[in-house]
C-alpha cells in the first residue's frame, strides 16, 4: 500500500477524518487478531473514503449502504471482523432504515459514523444530525427539522454497546475505538467532527467548550438514552452503555463448506416439496 | 385421453388444500398432470379456482378445453363465472353436495377439513383411480377420507366417468418456484436475502427451510435495497449468493444492480413477474419485466438474462446461471412469472444434478481486483484467505480497487467491463427448437410460455398447419447463431405482455422482424386451446 502521508487524500485540511483515520489504523493494528481478517464497508461521503486510507479489506458500496454489505458479510463470513464506516448523511439519512435493522440482527458488527452534522461532499446542505435553525444552501431560512439522536434511536431499538467520542480527543477515540471493535455485538459510534468547510458552528472550539467524558457505562439503558440526548452548553462523550448480557447471534460457518452432493440429490428426490 | 377439473370458491374455503392434496396422490400414482391457480390477492373471500390436468401423456400448460369436473366450494360465483365453460356431459358438483360431503368430514371425522381429502377422493374414483392403489398411496386418516370420497363418487354414479391411465411412472412433481430454488442449490448458492414479494415469495420459504439443515443462510431483509446489498456483501465474501423478487421490489434494487455492474461482484437475482406498474395484479401473471431488467441499473455494464421455460429448463437455468456469474462476474437475471412460478408440473426431462462450486484462489499480497485482462475477467479472491486485500470499489477504480478519476484509465475500465459480452455471446445457451423445421412460419416464445406453444404446435400439426417453434431461454444477450435462418420466415411472437418487449429485442439486437404478434395482458395465462385459434387466425 501507498503509504498514507504519500497518498492522494480526497479530505480539506483540517478535517476531522484525518485523526479519525490515524486512531483506527492506530487501534485496528493494535487488535488482537490478523490484519486479513478485517473488513471494513462505507457508503459515499467524504467520511466514506476512509477504507481507501488503511490498509485492509475492503467494500466501499453505494450511499446509505454500508450496513446491509456488513449484514452480508458478517453473516457469510462470521470469522471476519467487520467494521462499517461512514458519516452521518450516509448512516443515519439514506441509511436510515437499515440503521435500525442492522442493529436488531444481533450481529457482532461496528458500526462508526463520523457524524459533521452536515453533507460535506455536496457542499454543506443538512443531514439529518444538523442543528435546528443552521441555515445552509437549501435551508436559507435555517433547518427546519429536529435533528435525530442517533444514539438514543441505537439505545431504542436495541443497542447493546453506544458510545460517543470526539474527533479532537484522540486518546478518547481510542478507547472507544478498541472496545467497540472487541465487544461482541453491534455497537454504535457516534463520532463528533468537525467540517472545517461547511459547518461554522459545530468547531473544534464549539465542542472543546462543551464536551465531558462520562467515564463508566451507565448502569440502565434509560440513564444511557438521556445521557446520550444531552446536547447544547454540556456534551457527554464516552462509553453510554455496554450490555455485558447481551447474546450476540450465532454465525453459521458456510464458507469453503459446499452442500454435501447427497443433500441436495436427497431434497430433489423429494416426490413432494411442501411448501405454503 | 384427458380429464380437467376445475375447482372454486373464496379464498379460505379450502381448494388450494385439494389442489396439494390431490397433486401430491397423482404424483405418487404416476400420473401426468398439470396443476395451476388462478387466486386474489386476499387471505379470505373473493374467488379463487384452481385447475388441474391429468393425463395419459406428458401435458405441461392449460388445454383451454371446457372442463370435466367443477367443484364449487362457494353458493354461487364458481357456478356463474365457470358453468358456462362445463363440457357436455361434464359434472359439476355444487354448494349441496359440498355441503354433504362437509357434513360427512364432520360426523366421521370430526374435522371439516377432511372436506378436501373427501373430495380428492372423489376425483380419483372419477377418473378410475385403482382404490389399492389410492390406498397405499395415503395413510390413515387421510385413507378413509379418500375411501369416503369413493363412496361419494358412487353413490353419485360419478365413479369412473373418465378413466386416466397413470403412465407417468415414477417421477418428480415440482412448482416453477421449487425448481429454481433446487437449481439455485445445484449451483452452488449458499446465501439468500429477501424481502417477501408474490409471486416470487416460496423461493425465500424454500430457502429458509432447506437451511436448518444444510450449510445455507437466508436472512430476511428489511427492504429490497438491503436484501441486494446483503446478498452482495455475502458473494464478496465469499459465497454464491441471490435474491429473489418481484417487480416492484426488484425496482428497488437497481442501485445495487448498477453497484454490481460496477464492482463486478457475481449475483443471481431472480424476478418473478406479475402485472405491474406498481402494485398491479399481484397475485397474476405477465412477462412485462424484460425492458426493465434488460436496462436496470444506471450505466453501461455487462449482463445475462434467462427466462426458463419449464420445471428443467428452470434447475438447469438456475444452476448454470451462478456458474456464470462467477465466471464473468456480472448479474445474472432469471426472469419467471406467477404462471411458472405456481404450475405444478411432473418433471420428465433429465436436469444436470452435479453440484457446481465456487473456486478460491490465494493470491499473494499486492492483488489487484480489478486487474485488466483480454477477457475482460480480474482474478476473482475473497478476503481472509492471505494477505492479498480484496479492495472493492463502486466509484470509478485503479486496478487495485482505489477511486480514480484518472480518466483515460476510465475508459479502460468501461471497455474491460464490456467486453465480457463478447465472451458470454460465445457461450450463450442456445434456444429450443421444435415443430416442423421447413415450415414457413416459426412461433417464438421465451419464459414461461414455452410448453404451452409446443402444445399447441403438436395440436397445429395434427389438423395439418405446420409450424416450427423456437424458444428462447436466454434472452440476453442475443447472437447471431440463435436466431440462424430466421430472417426468411414468417414470424409469429407470443408473449405475455402488451407492446411485444422480445419482438422489440430481435429487432434491437439481431435485426430480426416479427411479422405478427400474439400478446395476452389480462394477467392470465395462455391456454393451448386459445394459442392454437390465434395461430390459426394467421396461418390457416
Amino acid at each position: 500500500m501507498v503509504p498514507v502521508s504519500r497518498q492522494d487524500i480526497a479530505w480539506c485540511p483540517g478535517c476531522g477524518d484525518f485523526p479519525i483515520r490515524a486512531t483506527l489504523e492506530k487501534v485496528l493494528k493494535e487488535l488482537p487478531l490478523p490484519g486479513k481478517d478485517i473488513v471494513l464497508t462505507s457508503g459515499i461521503g467524504q467520511a466514506a473514503k476512509m477504507p481507501h486510507y488503511l490498509p485492509y479489506s475492503y467494500f466501499n458500496g453505494l450511499h446509505g449502504r454500508s450496513l446491509p454489505l456488513a449484514v452480508g458479510i458478517k453473516l457469510a463470513r462470521p470469522e471476519l471482523t467487520v467494521i462499517a464506516v461512514s458519516g452521518d448523511g450516509c448512516q443515519y439519512g439514506e441509511g436510515g432504515n437499515h440503521f435500525i435493522h442492522t442493529i436488531r440482527r444481533r450481529l457482532d458488527i461496528t458500526i462508526l459514523a463520523c457524524d459533521n452534522k452536515v453533507y460535506g461532499l455536496t457542499k454543506g446542505q443538512s443531514s439529518p444530525t444538523t442543528d435546528a435553525g443552521m441555515k445552509n444552501a437549501l435551508d436559507p431560512q435555517g433547518n427546519l427539522n429536529t435533528p435525530l439522536d442517533p444514539l438514543a434511536v441505537a439505545l431504542i431499538v436495541g443497542a447493546p454497546f453506544v458510545a460517543r467520542t470526539f474527533a479532537g480527543d484522540p486518546q478518547h477515540m481510542e478507547k472507544v475505538f478498541r472496545e467497540a471493535i472487541l465487544f461482541k455485538g453491534t455497537s454504535v459510534v457516534d463520532i463528533l467532527q468537525p467540517c472545517v468547510s461547511f459547518n461554522k458552528v459545530n468547531t473544534y472550539p464549539w465542542y472543546r467548550e462543551r464536551v465531558y467524558r462520562v467515564e463508566e457505562p451507565l448502569r440502565e439503558r434509560s440513564e444511557a438514552i438521556r445521557t446520550a440526548q444531552t446536547w447544547g452548553e454540556r456534551i457527554p462523550i464516552g462509553i453510554f452503555w455496554r450490555d455485558e448480557q447481551f447474546v450476540c447471534r450465532e454465525g453459521k460457518e458456510m464458507f469453503r463448506k459446499p452442500v454435501a452432493e447427497d443433500a441436495v440429490a436427497r431434497l430433489l428426490n423429494t416426490k413432494c416439496i411442501m411448501m405454503r | 385421453m384427458e380429464f380437467n377439473v376445475l375447482i372454486g370458491g373464496e379464498a379460505g374455503q379450502g381448494m388450494f388444500s385439494v389442489e396439494m392434496e390431490l397433486s401430491e396422490l397423482l404424483s405418487e400414482m404416476g400420473y401426468h398432470f398439470f396443476a395451476t391457480k388462478n387466486y386474489m390477492s386476499r387471505i379470505r373471500g373473493g374467488h379463487n379456482f384452481h385447475m388441474i390436468r391429468v393425463a395419459d401423456k406428458p401435458v405441461h400448460a392449460l388445454s383451454g378445453r371446457p372442463w370435466d369436473l367443477i367443484v364449487a366450494m362457494d353458493d354461487g360465483e364458481t357456478e356463474r363465472r365457470h358453468r358456462p365453460s362445463l363440457g357436455t356431459g361434464g359434472v359439476f358438483i355444487g354448494a349441496d353436495r359440498v355441503g354433504q360431503i362437509e357434513a360427512e368430514a364432520k360426523g366421521s371425522f370430526q374435522d371439516v377439513s377432511a372436506t378436501s381429502t373427501i373430495l380428492v377422493g372423489l376425483i380419483l374414483a372419477f377418473i378410475g383411480a385403482d382404490p389399492a392403489e389410492t390406498k397405499s398411496a395415503a395413510d390413515e386418516p387421510a385413507r378413509s377420507a379418500l375411501a369416503k370420497g369413493r363412496d361419494f363418487a358412487a353413490r353419485w354414479e360419478l365413479a369412473g366417468r373418465m378413466v386416466i391411465a397413470p403412465k407417468a411412472g415414477d417421477h418428480c412433481k415440482l412448482d416453477g418456484n421449487q425448481a429454481l430454488a433446487l437449481g439455485a442449490l445445484l449451483g452452488g448458492c449458499q446465501f439468500m436475502a429477501g424481502y417477501p414479494m408474490t409471486p416470487a415469495t416460496s423461493i425465500l420459504h424454500y430457502f429458509a427451510t432447506v437451511a436448518a439443515e444444510i450449510p445455507v443462510h437466508f436472512e430476511q431483509a428489511e427492504d429490497e435495497i438491503a436484501a441486494l446489498n446483503m446478498a452482495l456483501g455475502a458473494s464478496y465474501a465469499g459465497l454464491r449468493s441471490m435474491v429473489a423478487t418481484s417487480g416492484g421490489g426488484f425496482a428497488l434494487m437497481t442501485e445495487a444492480v448498477s453497484l454490481a455492474g460496477m464492482t463486478e461482484t457475481p449475483i443471481v437475482i431472480i424476478d418473478a413477474q406479475r402485472p405491474g406498474p406498481a402494485t398491479g395484479l399481484p397475485t397474476r401473471t405477465e412477462q412485462a419485466d424484460l425492458n426493465f431488467v434488460l436496462h436496470a441499473g444506471h450505466g453501461e455494464f455487462s449482463r445475462v438474462i434467462f427466462a426458463p421455460g419449464s420445471i428443467e429448463g428452470a434447475i438447469a437455468l438456475a444452476r448454470k446461471g451462478f456458474d456464470l456469474a462467477d465466471r464473468w462476474q456480472v448479474p445474472v437475471f432469471i426472469l419467471t412469472d406467477q404462471y411458472l412460478a405456481d404450475s405444478v408440473q411432473v418433471m420428465d426431462g433429465r436436469v444436470p444434478t452435479k453440484m457446481l462450486r465456487r473456486e478460491y484462489p490465494v493470491f499473494e499480497a499486492g492483488y489487484k481486483r480489478y486487474a485488466i485482462t483480454a477477457d475482460g475477467v480480474s482474478p476473482l479472491t475473497y478476503p481472509g484467505l492471505s494477505e492479498a486485500r480484496v479492495e472493492v470499489d463502486s466509484d470509478e477504480h485503479t486496478e487495485d480497487g482505489k477511486i480514480t478519476e484518472d480518466l483515460d484509465l476510465r475508459v479502460r475500465m468501461v471497455e474491460k467491463r464490456l467486453r465480457k459480452m463478447e465472451g458470454i455471446k460465445q457461450e450463450a445457451v442456445m434456444p429450443s427448437r421444435f415443430g416442423d423445421r421447413k415450415a414457413a412460419t416459426v412461433l417464438i416464445s421465451w419464459g414461461s410460455n414455452h410448453l404451452i406453444v409446443q402444445e399447441a404446435v403438436e395440436a397445429l400439426q395434427a389438423e395439418r398447419i405446420a409450424v416450427a417453434a423456437l424458444h428462447f431461454g436466454q434472452v440476453y444477450p442475443l447472437a447471431p447463431k440463435m436466431a440462424r435462418g430466421l430472417s426468411r420466415k414468417r414470424l409469429i411472437c407470443i408473449e405475455n405482455n402488451a407492446t411485444g418487449q422480445f419482438a422489440q429485442l430481435l429487432r434491437r439486437e439481431l435485426g430480426l422482424k416479427v411479422n405478427h404478434r400474439i400478446l395476452k395482458y389480462n394477467g392470465e395465462c395462455f391456454t393451448v386451446a386459445e394459442l392454437v385459434e390465434k395461430v390459426r387466425k394467421i396461418v390457416g
